[in-house]
């Protein structure tokens, strides 16, 4: 819908002119050009992609985050207006939430309703015994500007408010691909925001430990703000961690890294506070992600948690109505910067108010300050009467404000400028004992569909928001921008437990995606053979079993080798859930669980590379009918593996070096590998019939070189005759052969060193008893009178040196990952009859 | 009447438990009426850490953190509590119900207890049900006294037919459960008209008087209902199990909305395995009468 005629122009003054603050900026974007001002948006959207900022808007998946090129300016007076209306509501509600979580004089006066805190599902009692004081570190508020000039507060955020990584994103986006706006601007900075609250993150640490460990604890990468929170816990210092990274040991909460617990002294909390201590909460998957003990923890003082869980109740839409009051009641003086008029539907009066013109009102539930208000006018008029009756029938579960039409700005559309309804977000943190703001903020334009009500937007795009500099000592110019993208400033080195686990096992995975490449490569090309010789036809039967014995094809599909059902079974390999596609999207995850481990290029560049990997599977015509190209395209795509498998290595080697994860990952891949070239051997040299005729070991032999990259290597030694010893000596004794075990074993015992693991250590001890058998392997079949036949007899000990391996993956996984069994729930029940129990269990979890 | 309670409860794991972490509502309360003359718990293995403090509602809550290996856990709760509540007023003095549901409406700490909760969620036929003993103007005690016995009247005390996940909506189709489901669907009833109805948690005495039948639920964790009768008269508990008012022979632990505010014992575990658990409850009078 289009906004209303009555919607203030935030650029235009009404009268056919500017408002002097957007003249200059103004000029520089018109005289970019319309063309060249669509390119640039284009340019944005890439920029995130790119980055791979993304947020979840409300009503949608995972999208790209999307920025306009105009940004919003705010003049410096108006801003400090903000800011002081701001610090008060901060305050003011960090009060009600420190009073209804202490002594609740705002209820034993009857300043606010019952109604209003005991059904709302944020009011956590639990929390009544923990230390009230300093609810809130943070806090940011959703602001409209009505047509009369005034801004208004449509939404407070106690809880955990988001938005200003992608504050600062905006800007750096918006200095890269339209630089020409920022010249001869001065800004203030948005920094000196994050140097505020990583102080104030040192400042509530309880006692005097002079280095206080600060974990920002996060529901993980499934969360749709993913990226904000590895971009926090960067910019404060803080080691970002999920609630698995915890554990509570008298009284006390430590982080699980690999030097052994470490005590944590605040959580700056990113997880919902409803699931954050499953024994003494039951919200959401508290049993999965919170942390059993935290609350008593923090009840004793030895941990701070901030904003305090349960802080999402001063949220409550209808607080608003009630809010003047309140600040009466705390001998606060009137609102500097008032709440957009809210009525609440329990007061007497309130309900006929609404009725008597429903369409001047938004609609939204009384408690559920994240539920988008729905303006009534919008509606049908069926489905108003339907929203109407509803809230009749239960008004004191329903707040409606006035629904004012929020001033426009211009954005750029499809065609050029377009003016779209903004809602501003600003961001407050407590600076000792006031509030400081963020000097910039977050805007959203609406989308048509969005507009007119203020709700939050759906499709809408991100503006970058201007306050000028008066002075010069805070300026900040285009150079300043362009600092590296996500600076590391850890703490502490220490890795925490989970995250060597994630990259032993993305090791792992990759790994295990280059080798099943390698191996349906080397298919692939016998596949488009016009016709085979009885040698490649031998060659591809092995070739089928060690795609079985990889569990790349199953028995049935590796006896059709050879025969039309073949090819058809490979091209299965890339269906949605098949063994392909599920690597690659594991892949993705593992790389998103490490995002915040590795540098900004080499997460943007790896997580590139898997997108378009997946773009390129995708792309592969799968369906029933035969497609010449198919087999060619998924070889191409494999190939992709391959330099994706060589890219990681290299940027492993040239960006990575944070406290071990690197090694893990090496230790990882050399296992997996290790893995692969023990099971693929023991495939190839089941060949019985072998110990009578020589020749017939000869295409395992080669198979054996071909898969582990050694053809040229082995010719430039042995020229062209194919015998069993010195073909696994190359690919189980050599050391200098990087795709060989020995090779494998030795850089494991290396990266098990550099981890600290010293001579006689278990692990040590298990990699060189594999490592003497391997040679052992070798020197037995060089030493036999006949090697073909004492080859085939191999497959029973590489079958051993196998599972020696996967022994050698779970001691890795022990004494360094050691991570607890899950928790889970018991009791609960009375004392019911026993085959009740299990029932009983979950019910209060 | 002062009574020597014992309530043991015993979990048995198959493999070892590492970490372990209770929550416990096994203290009786002090209250106007019930004295606890000596209480003490005895965890045993000895927990690491255990922290003692009041909840919102008041009752006395237990943490128990272990942090030892362990394939058992058994914490016995025993108090000495004298206990004799104060006999309900006459219910023709009692205001009319419609009254105290408006009182109740706005009535801080008591409001809270006119919502739905997780475990006693609105529903309509519950509270029709619980409707027809409120009749227009009735004296709010007089409903309560008719209600309470109705239930008693109406539903059968069977155990295995229910288990704490039971919708009340089910209890009240089949007419059968066992004391939690009889309270939490009286509470229901009355939350359902406005009325404030508390969950409460704890023991009935073993052995009856002399001459009166053995009570139902005794031998176990037991569980009723508090009614608020308005501002004079304050709360007043119903057994709707035994269809009679809590006076003497009853113990209170904890109260809150619903079960889940207050169980005895609810813990998180990691490791164990399958588990096995084993409760004894006794409630022995010393004498006082």
């Amino acid at each position: 819908m289009i906004p209303g005629p009555t919607a203030l122009d935030e650029m235009a003054d009404g009268r056919g002119g500017l408002r002097p603050h957007w003249q200059e900026l103004l000029g520089t974007l018109v005289g970019l050009g319309t063309e060249q001002l669509i390119e640039r948006a284009t340019m944005l959207d890439r920029f995130f992609a790119e980055e791979g900022v993304t947020a979840l808007l409300p009503g949608q998946g995972a999208a790209t985050w999307r920025c306009d090129p105009v940004p919003l300016p705010i003049r410096p007076a108006e801003f400090a207006a903000l800011e002081a209306g701001l610090a008060q509501r901060a305050a003011l509600l960090d009060a009600t939430l420190a009073d209804l979580y202490g002594p609740q004089t705002l209820l034993e006066h009857g300043i606010i309703p019952p109604a209003l805190v005991y059904p709302n599902p944020g009011f956590l009692r639990p929390c009544r015994s923990l230390p009230v004081a300093g609810q809130l570190q943070l806090y940011a508020a959703d602001l409209i500007r009505g047509p009369d000039g005034a801004w208004r507060v449509l939404a407070d955020r106690t809880n955990a408010p988001h938005g200003m990584a992608y504050a600062l994103e905006n800007r750096r986006a918006l200095s890269k691909t339209i630089p020409e706006i920022f010249r001869a601007r001065q800004l203030r900075r948005m920094r000196p925001f994050f140097d505020t609250w990583q102080a104030d993150l040192q400042r509530i640490a309880p006692g005097a430990t002079g280095n206080p460990s600060l974990v920002l604890l996060s529901p993980g990468p499934r969360s749709a703000f993913w990226f904000e929170h590895v971009v926090l816990a960067r910019e404060l210092s803080c080691t970002l961690v999920e609630g698995g990274d915890l554990t509570v040991r008298d009284g006390q909460v430590f982080l699980k890294t690999l030097g052994g617990l470490r005590k944590v002294d605040v959580v700056l909390r990113r997880h919902d506070g409803r699931s954050i201590d499953p024994l003494e909460l039951d919200g959401g998957d508290g049993l999965a992600t919170g942390i059993p003990g935290l609350l008593d923890a923090a009840r004793q003082g030895c941990l701070v948690i901030t904003n305090a869980p349960g802080s999402d109740l001063a949220e409550s839409p209808a607080l608003a109505a009630f809010l003047p009051e309140i600040a009466a009641h705390f001998g606060m003086g009137p609102l500097l910067l008032p709440s957009v008029p809210t009525l609440w539907l329990g007061s007497p009066g309130a309900l006929a108010q609404v009725m008597q013109n429903p369409a001047q009102w938004l609609l939204r539930p009384a408690l559920d300050g994240v539920e988008p208000p729905v303006p009534l006018a919008e509606l049908s008029p069926a489905l108003r009467d339907a929203a109407l009756a509803r809230a009749a029938a239960s008004p004191r579960e329903y707040a409606a404000s006035l629904a004012l039409p929020p001033s426009v700005a211009p954005c750029i559309g499809a065609t050029g400028f377009e003016p779209r309804p903004i809602v501003l977000r600003l961001f407050l943190v407590r600076d000792g004992d006031g509030w400081q703001a963020m000097q910039g903020g977050l805007a959203r334009a609406l989308a048509p569909a969005d507009a007119l009500s203020g709700r939050l937007p759906r499709q809408a795009v991100a503006k970058d928001v201007w306050i000028a500099s008066e002075d010069t000592g805070d300026l900040q110019g285009p150079s300043a921008f362009a600092v590296a993208a996500l600076p590391i400033r850890r703490a502490t080195g220490e890795l925490p437990s989970r995250a060597a686990d994630n990259f032993f096992w993305f090791g792992r995975y990759l790994e295990r995606l280059e080798g099943a490449a390698r191996l349906l490569r080397t298919t692939i090309i016998r596949l488009e053979r016009a016709s085979l010789s009885p040698r490649e036809t031998a060659e591809l039967r092995s070739l089928a079993a060690c795609l079985q014995a990889s569990y790349l094809i199953d028995d049935d599909a590796a006896r059709g080798a050879g025969t039309p059902a073949f090819p058809r079974a490979i091209l299965g390999l890339l269906r949605p859930e098949a063994r392909i596609p599920t690597l690659a999207a594991h892949l993705g995850r593992m790389l998103e669980l490490l995002r915040d481990r590795l540098t900004g290029e080499m997460y943007g560049a790896a997580s590139q590379a898997i997108r378009e990997l997946q773009a390129a599977l995708r792309a592969i015509p799968t369906g029933r009918g035969e497609h010449p190209r198919a087999l060619a395209q998924f070889s191409e795509a494999l190939g992709r593996v391959l330099v994706f498998a060589a890219m990681v290595s290299g940027l492993a080697a040239e960006n990575m070096v944070q406290g071990g994860g690197r090694l893990f990952l090496d230790l990882g891949r050399r296992l997996e590998r290790a893995r692969s070239i023990t099971s693929e051997l023991a495939t190839l040299l089941d060949e019985p019939l072998a110990a009578t005729q020589a020749a017939r070991l000869e295409p395992s032999l080669r198979l054996a070189l071909e898969l582990r990259d050694s053809v040229i290597t082995y010719r430039s030694r042995y020229v062209t005759v194919l015998q069993a010893a010195p073909v696994l000596d190359l690919v189980l004794a050599e050391e200098g052969n990087p795709r060989g075990l020995a090779f494998q074993l030795l850089a494991m015992r290396e990266a098990l060193t550099r981890l600290g693991d010293s001579q006689g250590s278990p692990l040590l001890a298990t990699v060189d008893t594999i490592l003497a058998e391997a040679r052992s392997l070798a020197a037995g079949i060089a030493a036999a009178p006949r090697q073909a036949e004492a080859a085939t007899r191999l497959p029973p000990r590489l079958d051993a040196l196998h599972e020696s391996l996967g022994e050698l993956s779970d001691a890795v996984s022990r004494r360094w990952f050691a991570l607890l069994p899950e928790p889970r729930a018991v009791g609960g029940g009375l004392a019911a009859p026993e085959a009740a129990q299990d029932a009983t269990e979950g019910a209060t979890a | 009447m002062i009574y020597r309670m014992r309530h043991t409860t015993l979990y048995a794991y198959s493999r070892p438990v590492d970490l372990s972490a209770h929550i416990l509502h096994l203290t009786p309360r002090s209250l106007p009426g019930q004295r606890v003359i000596a209480q003490a718990l005895h965890p045993l293995p000895a927990p690491t850490r255990l922290s003692t403090g009041i909840d919102h509602y008041g009752n006395v809550v237990t943490r128990l953190f272990l942090e030892g290996s362990h394939r058992e856990l058994e914490v016995a709760a025993e108090a000495t509590v004298e206990v004799g509540f104060a006999p309900p007023p006459a219910a023709a003095l009692t205001p009319a119900w419609e009254a105290v549901v408006r009182t109740a409406a706005t009535a801080w700490q008591v409001a809270e207890f006119t919502y739905p909760s997780a475990m006693a969620p609105y529903d309509a036929a519950v509270g029709a049900y619980a409707g027809s003993s409120f009749t227009p103007g009735c004296p709010v005690l007089a409903g309560l006294i008719d209600l309470t016995s109705r239930i008693k009247r109406d539903f059968k005390f069977r155990s295995g037919v229910t288990d704490i996940a039971t919708p009340v909506s089910r209890v009240l189709a089949e007419r059968a459960g066992v004391c939690q489901d009889f309270s939490h669907l009286m509470i229901v009833g009355l939350r359902a008209l406005g009325l404030p109805a508390r969950y409460v948690s704890g023991y009935l005495r073993t052995k009856p008087p002399p001459g009166v039948k053995r009570r139902v639920g005794a031998d176990a964790s037991h569980a009723w209902v508090g009614a608020w009768l308005g501002a004079e008269f304050g709360w007043v508990d119903f057994d709707p199990t035994n269809d009679l008012i809590v006076q003497d022979e009853h113990i209170i632990l904890a109260w809150g909305r619903d079960f889940a505010d207050v169980s005895p014992m609810y813990g998180i575990i990691q490791g164990g395995g399958a588990h096995t658990l084993k409760v004894g409850v006794d409630l022995e009078p010393l004498g006082g009468e």
